[in-house]
């Protein structure tokens, strides 16, 4: 049985770094016909300060990492983005309490906590024109496979068509509700910053691997 | 995407911080900074009473920086552009105000700032801290039918609120009693929007949507979001006469009531075109009865540089008189 080690999360997390910063522009873009235009430069500098944060952490744990990013989220985004996300991380930190190896039922045990928690939050279901289109598409296609290599490969299939899936649906939560059928067209930034995110560790799991 | 705005900006990086020190430096005789961009009175209020924090995205200023002083707001913490400041700011803004009566977190509703600071009052139950509670403050009648008031925006006419509730926390109410007497002005106040403009992020640059020279929108939200739909932009007259009935219908506001009247510049409207605005709303609600006690005309809570104005309106009875004559002074709120 494959595991992760807690220190090989610290490379995973400066993977979606550079991932998301790489396409920040284009978040930016996404943002802009739905919001107020900054998403991609506020979840780069949140992503990119969680990446920093976990580097200057000595021999962390798993849930310190998740701590970590969490904090990141909260305290460097804000708005309903850093709440959220920062929701994500902060939910799946008691499943990963005590570990220093993670099995595959580890890490779909933060994820499951993770979605949960971003679920209750925004009172947000899948279809709603949210991050959670692409999370929970993401994170049950990852419960669903067998090993990582598959979980991984599968939740970034399933993050991105969820994220697609966006593009034709109207807004009902957030800023962007005001929209409502305006929204139509338009992919949710949220939910391609998740898709981003997973594909991003699915190219750090298969360069690795 | 049209061309960039130019600012008077440094960095955009620096724009809060910056924004903080000088509104700061200006006014330190009222209030002084702390902590990650904290605004807290210069004097903090007697021990004994119960404080009043706000946090909120920077764009609306004066608000909320001008409502910290004698007779109004403790603290508030600061966001980026439009974003709300994250769970443990607001957790160390609620430390700062807490003058041993507890605190009250008023929080207009918005997304992320309710998100955040739910996120904060559990911070808050973790580590034991329990005289606090929050408010959820809207006014904004474009944003959700009537018999769904909670689901409202809030927007300028919470301007009510933080004079009415600053007033009533100098004297001995407790945390309860404040959060009821703010409930009570939100419930009486209601308000409406429209814009000209759109306003470009200071951040990016790009303008935050698309609005022809020409058209206007009624019930954008604070931030520009979308309210009932565009037409042509009209006259002063005209576009009173659209907009005031249905604030009017909303509570219903009705003949024999007594109002206070918020003017609120959105960012880039003359002072001329407020008064012209004014003048017929005040002979509208003269002409069905409505007698004004008190008006404020002026920029109070701004959507950056957008060229547009919020009509609010507070019923008032005797207690709301004597907690708005109370004296005040903030940098952008005075009362003598």
């Amino acid at each position: 049985m494959m595991t992760i080690r807690a220190a090989q999360l610290a490379a995973m997390m400066q993977a979606i770094a550079r991932r998301v910063t790489a396409e920040r522009e284009l978040l930016n873009r996404l943002d802009a016909a739905l919001g107020d235009g900054d998403h991609g430069t506020s979840i780069s500098a949140a992503f990119n300060a969680a990446a920093a944060d976990i580097a200057a952490l000595d021999q962390p744990s798993a849930s310190d990492l998740w701590t970590a990013a969490a904090k990141a989220m909260l305290n460097r985004m804000g708005g309903a983005s850093g709440a959220l996300f920062g929701t994500f991380f902060l939910k799946g930190v008691p499943p990963l309490r005590g570990k220093d190896r993670l099995n595959k039922s580890d890490m779909e045990a933060a994820l499951l906590a993770g979605l949960q928690g971003v679920k209750a939050r925004g009172k947000a279901e899948v279809g709603d024109k949210t991050m959670v289109d692409a999370l929970e598409p993401a994170v049950l296609a990852f419960a669903a496979a067998e090993e990582f290599a598959d979980g991984w490969r599968q939740a970034a299939e399933g993050a991105r068509a969820g994220a697609e899936s966006t593009r034709e649906l109207p807004a009902r939560r957030g800023r962007a509700k005001y929209l409502g059928e305006r929204a139509r067209g338009h992919i949710d930034p949220g939910a391609t910053t998740i898709a981003l995110l997973f594909e991003a560790i699915d190219g750090w799991w298969t360069g690795k691997a | 995407m049209s061309a960039r705005k130019h600012k008077l900006i440094n960095k955009p990086d620096n724009i809060v911080d910056e924004m903080l020190d000088g509104f700061c430096a200006a006014y330190s005789h009222i209030v002084r900074r702390a902590g990650d961009r904290l605004v807290l009175r210069a004097q903090p209020k007697a021990a004994g009473k119960v404080g009043l924090v706000m946090g909120g995205g920077s764009g609306h200023e004066p608000a909320m920086l001008g409502w910290i002083g004698p007779g109004l707001l403790d603290v508030n913490i600061v966001g980026d552009i439009f974003t709300a400041p994250g769970p443990e700011r607001i957790l160390a803004g609620i430390r700062a105000a807490d003058r041993g009566a507890g605190a009250l977190l008023c929080v207009s509703h918005h997304e992320g700032d309710r998100l955040n600071a739910e996120l904060a009052l559990e911070f808050c139950q973790a580590e034991g801290i329990d005289d606090v509670d929050m408010v959820i403050l809207y006014d904004d009648i474009s944003s959700a039918p009537k018999s769904r008031e909670s689901d409202r925006r809030g927007t300028a006419g919470l301007f009510f609120v933080w004079k009415m509730l600053g007033a009533f926390c100098e004297g001995d109410a407790d945390l309860a009693a404040a959060k009821a007497l703010a409930q009570k002005v939100r419930d009486n106040t209601r308000s409406l929007a429209m814009s000209l403009s759109s306003c470009a992020s200071p951040v990016t640059g790009e303008v935050m949507f698309e609005l022809n020279e020409g058209d206007m929108e009624i019930g954008m939200g604070l931030h520009g979001e979308i309210g009932r739909g565009r037409q042509q932009a009209l006259s002063a007259d005209a576009t009173i006469d659209l907009m005031l009935p249905p604030i009017l219908a909303d509570l219903p506001f009705q003949a024999g009531d007594e109002v206070l009247v918020l003017l609120n510049n959105s960012g880039s409207l003359t002072l001329m075109e407020l008064f012209i605005l004014y003048r017929r709303v005040a002979f509208k609600l003269r002409e069905v009865g409505i007698r004004v006690y008190k008006s404020w005309i002026g920029p109070y809570a701004t959507t950056l540089e957008t060229a547009g104005f919020a009509l609010s309106l507070c019923r008032v009875d005797e207690q709301l008189k004597a907690l708005w004559d109370a004296p005040a002074n903030g940098a952008y709120m005075k009362q003598l």
